[in-house]
Parts: structure tokens; C-alpha cells; sequence
């Protein structure tokens, strides 16, 4: 763990001022977004011939900028991943708005709050790897802030910030946004490639990535709302700046979305690198009603679970994250307090993974279904201990045997969950009962 | 015949002896042929649009029974088993018939640990109906979803794939179905970042129809 003696990575964040959503009433206005600064940034990398697109992925590679959307990829590396330009060959940018990872609701309050700061990424982004046409897949169910988007996008476009000839610098790009229709799988990057093809929403098999074979088999990059909202800031401020706020190895600005049993939930920005003990007593005020704190997801519900006593020390970025037995995720954190039942809570995960598996994989399909049977069986009291470790041995089944990682999604909790609160698990299971010659014999462990 | 395709385990999908639309229903006007045309421009191949095209259909027609699902093939230029497929592969596509207003209450679990099910049941109880049952006036669908992704806002709920309802209480849902009732939807709710709060003095939009603050989940009253 990292020594804490009064410093965190997080540095002063007591003070820190917030990027990705300064506090500007009604910066969501093309005006007023523009009279803070607003586009600057895209002006300077359109204009100032210092910035060849190559330059500005080095940049973003030096600012140490890794996705936010859960894997935590670099994703400047993921742009230099883009094969070189070939006028005959098109390329897309997708920003990927699906934002259904339960736990996380950060990217919604982004586009709601400061949507030209995302337009401008993209901009940047288009510009930075020679793409002309963007995709901005939004989920169905963010009906209203789709509305919002393609009305600003429609200013953008009046405005001609977006279209042909982007300020009169010859440069050309177009932003489409789509609306999904309800599908968590096609959060998954090939998944949403497919769903942007008309397609039912099967993820493919990597290799060939989407640089190499993207949508319409062009090369694509797909980035998160949040990594792309990032772009403007690192081109105004240099990568330097960047990579000195928060943790070294994961630095940046990052939503905390935080849900659950706390005074004060809610959409936070703060550095990486935040101790999750600071998020939780400085921040949201502790839990409610004076409760003790059991178990907390700290990046959306594929990551493993964490029982309180595991959180003294832990910071919010990927390598002490990795050092607890969690990961970042998406930073959605779900925080639950002492009267929560852990199997519950199992038997509600389970359920979600059964029914947004797409149903191309077998182990899938069929093993979330069965975690959802096994699991809702303990919760009803109807369970054998040997179910528990049936439900490991499906988790062994899952994890790495499917096309995308929905298996392993729903595979990593179901074994944490177990493994973190076993005594929970067996107390619902119906009683042990010792082989007295009959054909089962249950291992009843010490 | 063999006998399992007179008595098919699996019922075949919704062919429907009497289709739900006649011929004369069953057409997009000008309007909608110019939108869905400019939806196809967007994309390399017509099939992008497809998505878009139902939701088009969707909001005209109510849902998408298979003649619906055929006249947006055609009108997207794309074959009606490829289209029928992405229409059956979204949740939010409704394949069967609902009441006018949608009541997708989210229990995934921020909102399970926050009263989901509390809310769930109680609209239930309330409407006399069980989760993805329409009540005989035809006015109220009720459907347990997953994440809506508002979790610092739970409990809550979408009403009709529109606008959402935040930190859900029963005297909230009375109102939300009385003014259903009487046919208005809910606004646009804005939800206040809470260091929006502390930094701003409250919501940042002004031009929000509806502001609401996220808010810590009320203590249960009873433990079940």
C-alpha cells in the first residue's frame, strides 16, 4: 500500500479546480463555452502548423491520458495504433456514449453539463488521425440528452465548426450521432461497431483490431466521452500539466460517479489517485444515517467488490486499485452499508449479466444464466454449499472463453463476491448435512 | 406436415393472422421519408440506418410488429430477416403491443440498495398489474429494467424511452401518474452536481425545465 502520512497522489484536491466541468453557468451555450476559452484549442491546432496531426498524438501519449471507459487503455498509443493515411481508405473516430455499466452514470452528466468540451475532443481527435467522419453513439434511453447534443451539434454545424471547411482552414469532418436502442453489450467496442453497421450487436473476435478492421471493415478508433472531453484540455494546458495531476501512472482529471448508501452521492470531479477513504468521508459526507461501510464497487459492477477492511490506503487508479484485488473500471462507485446482503446484491449482478448477454458465445449465454439460477437459489434459502463452489467452477468456465469480456464481466464478481464473503454465502445455504451412506456427501468446510 | 410445425415447441415468431395495421396505415408520409432518407445519407451503407428508422416507426406506429419492421426494410433499402433481427435484438423496440405510457423502473443496483424494488412494487400495487403487464385502459406498461445510468439519482424511472424521474418516493410516483393520467409527461429534469452546489449555489442550466439534487437514499423504515 502507499504510504499516506498526510500526501496523497490525489496532491491538494481540497482546492483543486475543476476542467471537464468548471463551474461556468450555462456553459452548455455555444457562446458562453466559446467566451471561456472554448474551441481554442481546436483554432490552435487547426492554425498553428507546429501541430501536425502526429505531434498531437504524441502529445496526448506524453500526457499519460488513459481511456475512461474501463479498460484504462493509453490512448494516445491507441491513436498511433491507426495505420497510415490512405486518401482511397476512409477512417472513423466512434465516441462511445453507451453508458450502461451499472454504477456509472458520468458521461451523462458531461454531455449534459459541458457537451462542446466532448464536440472539441472529437474535433481534435478527427484532426490528430486524419478521420473524417465521426460516430457518437449515445444509448436509446438518453433520449433527452441526445436531443440536447444534436441541437448544439446543429449550432456547430451553422456555426461552421463542423462540416466542410472547419474555420476556413480546409479542413473537412462530419459528427453523426446515433442513438442506440437499449443494449449494454454495445458498450463493448467491436459490439458497437456492429450496432453501427445495422446490425444485431454481436461483438467480433480480436484480431483484427478496430485500427486494422473497424466499421464498414475501415479503420476505426473508439474512444469514451470522457477520454475525448480530455483532448482540449491536454492541447491547451500541454502534456505536462496533465500528467501531473493525480496519480503518476494513471494521472489526469476523473468523474467520480458515486452512488449508494452515502450523505452525498453524486457526479464528482477530482483528480486520479483520490483515496477512497477521502472520497467517502470528506466528499460524500460518510454513509447515512452514521452506518458502518460494508463493501464498496469501486469502478462499476464488472469490477470485483471490496470489503471495507480492504479500502485503508487504496487510491483511486488502476495500479493501487490492482495492489487492493479491484480495478478502476469506470469509477462508478457503489458504495453499500452494513445492512446490505451481499447475496442480494450477487443475485442482482447475475441477473443483469444473464439478461444483456448477447447470446453469441455459448459459455455465456448459458454459464450467465446459470450463475443467475444458482445464485437466486442461495438467496432463497434453497442452496447446497456445494453450490458455491459450483458457481467458481462455472466462473473457471467463462472467464477468457467467449468473444468479448461480458463473460469475464460477469464472472469476476460472482468469484470476488464469494471469495470476499463466503461466511454471507453459506449462512443462506440450506444446512450441511453429513453423509450417513447416502449418495451425497457435502464437504462441510472447518 | 410434421407434426411440430402444426404444434411448435417454440412458438414461430409473430405471424399474426391479422395484421395489426391495414395497408392504408401502413405508410410513412413525406415527412418521415425525407428523415429516414437523410438518416441513410449518414452512414456508408444504408443498414446504419436501420436503427434510427425503427425508432422512427416506433414513435408513429407504437411498436413494431413484423409488417412494421418489413415497411422500414424497404424504406431503409435493406432485407426485411436483417432488419427484423436488429429490431428483436434492442430492448427498448417494443415487439408487442403497450399502454401509452412506459413505466421502466430501473432496479439494477444503486437502485436496488436505494428502495428499486420498493418503487417497483408499489407502482404495482398501485396500478394493479405486474411487471411487463399493461393495465385494461391501456394507459400503463409496467417494465423492470436494467441500468438507466442515474444511479446517484436512485430510485428512479423512464417514462415511455423519454424523460427520466429522479430520487423516486411513493408520494413522487402518485403525482407522476396523475399528471400521466391527465396526459402530461414529465419535464426534463436537470440534476445538480453536488460540488455545482457548493461552488454555484445551485443548478448550472438555466434554461433546466426542472432541477432535482441527487440525494442520500432514505434509511428503510423496515428491515424485510
Amino acid at each position: 500500500m502507499e504510504a499516506t502520512n498526510g500526501k496523497t497522489k490525489a496532491g491538494d484536491w481540497r482546492n483543486y479546480e475543476r476542467v471537464l466541468l468548471p463551474p461556468v453557468k450555462d456553459l452548455h451555450r455555444l457562446e458562453v463555452y466559446e467566451d471561456n476559452g472554448g474551441y481554442k484549442a481546436l483554432r490552435e491546432v487547426l492554425t498553428n502548423p507546429k501541430w501536425e496531426p502526429k505531434v498531437i498524438t504524441d502529445e496526448v501519449k506524453a500526457s499519460g491520458l488513459r481511456g475512461r471507459g474501463g479498460a484504462g487503455f493509453n490512448t494516445g498509443l491507441k491513436w498511433s495504433f491507426m495505420p497510415p493515411v490512405d486518401p482511397d481508405v476512409p477512417r472513423f473516430l466512434c465516441c462511445n456514449g453507451d453508458e450502461s455499466e451499472p454504477g456509472t452514470f458520468k458521461d451523462r452528466q458531461l454531455m449534459e453539463y459541458n457537451p462542446h468540451l466532448v464536440f472539441e475532443g472529437i474535433l481534435i481527435a478527427n484532426y490528430a488521425m486524419s478521420i473524417k467522419t465521426c460516430f457518437l453513439y449515445i444509448r436509446g434511453e438518453f433520449a433527452d440528452w441526445i436531443t440536447h447534443m444534436e441541437r448544439e451539434l446543429a449550432r456547430l454545424y451553422e456555426k461552421g465548426y463542423v462540416g466542410e471547411n472547419i474555420m476556413g482552414t480546409g479542413f473537412s469532418t462530419d459528427i453523426v450521432i446515433h442513438k442506440g436502442a437499449g443494449a449494454y453489450i454495445c458498450g463493448e467496442e467491436t459490439s458497437l461497431m456492429e450496432s453501427l453497421e445495422g446490425k444485431r450487436a454481436y461483438p467480433r473476435i480480436k484480431p483484427p483490431f478496430p485500427a486494422q478492421k473497424g466499421v464498414w471493415g475501415y479503420p476505426t478508433t473508439i474512444n469514451n466521452v470522457e477520454t475525448l472531453a480530455c483532448a482540449p484540455l491536454i492541447i491547451n494546458r500541454g502534456a505536462d500539466w496533465y500528467k501531473n495531476i493525480g496519480a503518476e501512472k494513471h494521472p489526469g482529471p476523473v468523474l467520480y460517479g458515486i452512488s449508494g448508501h452515502v450523505n452525498r452521492p453524486g457526479v464528482y470531479e477530482y483528480p486520479t489517485g483520490m483515496l477512497i477513504t477521502d472520497l467517502l468521508n470528506e466528499v460524500c459526507g460518510g454513509m447515512r444515517g452514521g452506518k458502518k461501510l460494508k463493501a464498496l464497487v469501486p469502478g462499476g459492477s464488472s469490477v470485483p467488490v471490496l470489503r471495507a477492511d480492504m479500502i485503508d490506503g487504496v487510491t483511486m487508479d488502476a495500479e493501487s486499485l490492482r495492489e487492493a484485488g479491484s480495478m478502476m473500471g469506470t469509477a462508478g462507485m457503489l458504495f453499500m452499508d452494513e445492512d446490505t446482503d451481499m447475496v442480494s446484491f450477487l443475485r442482482r449482478v447475475t441477473h443483469f449479466y444473464h439478461h444483456e448477454s448477447c447470446g453469441q458465445c455459448t459459455p455465456c449465454r448459458e454459464g450467465t444464466g446459470w450463475l443467475e439460477n444458482l445464485v437466486t437459489r442461495i438467496d432463497e434459502g434453497e442452496g447446497n454449499l456445494r453450490d458455491l463452489d459450483l458457481l467458481l467452477q462455472l466462473c473457471d468456465q467463462m472467464e477468457g472463453r467467449t468473444v468479448c469480456a461480458l463473460a469475464d464481466a460477469a464472472a469476476w464478481p460472482v468469484r470476488n463476491t464469494i471469495n470476499r464473503f463466503r461466511d454471507e454465502f453459506e449462512a443462506k445455504c440450506k444446512p450441511a448435512v453429513f453423509a450417513t451412506g447416502g449418495t451425497e456427501a457435502v464437504a462441510v468446510e472447518a | 406436415m410434421a407434426d411440430f410445425i402444426k404444434n411448435p415447441v417454440v412458438p414461430l415468431p409473430d405471424r399474426s393472422p391479422e395484421p395489426a395495421f391495414s395497408e392504408e396505415e401502413l405508410v410513412f408520409t413525406e415527412e418521415e421519408k425525407v428523415q429516414i432518407a437523410n438518416y441513410v445519407k449518414q452512414y456508408p451503407t444504408p443498414d446504419g440506418a436501420v436503427m434510427r428508422a425503427l425508432w422512427v416507426a416506433q414513435e408513429k406506429f407504437g411498436y413494431l410488429p413484423p409488417e412494421v419492421i418489413q415497411l422500414v426494410a424497404e424504406e431503409v433499402g435493406m432485407p426485411y430477416a436483417k432488419a427484423y433481427g436488429v429490431a428483436t435484438f434492442y430492448t427498448q423496440y417494443y415487439k408487442q403491443p403497450v399502454g401509452k405510457f412506459v413505466l421502466d423502473v430501473c432496479t439494477c443496483f444503486s437502485c436496488q440498495f436505494c428502495g428499486g424494488y420498493d418503487m417497483l412494487h408499489y407502482l404495482e400495487d398501485k396500478l394493479g398489474i405486474h411487471k411487463g403487464e399493461t393495465t385494461e385502459d391501456g394507459l400503463f406498461t409496467i417494465q423492470e429494467v436494467e441500468c438507466l445510468g442515474a444511479c446517484g439519482s436512485a430510485p428512479m424511472l423512464q417514462v415511455t424511452n423519454g424523460p427520466y424521474v429522479h430520487n423516486l418516493t411513493t408520494a413522487k410516483l402518485d403525482h407522476l401518474i396523475n399528471e400521466l393520467k391527465q396526459g402530461r409527461m414529465p419535464p426534463f429534469v436537470s440534476v445538480t452536481l453536488p460540488q455545482d452546489e457548493d461552488e454555484m449555489g445551485g443548478n448550472r442550466r438555466s434554461d433546466a425545465e426542472a432541477v432535482d439534487m441527487y440525494q442520500a437514499p432514505p434509511l428503510p423504515q423496515t428491515v424485510k
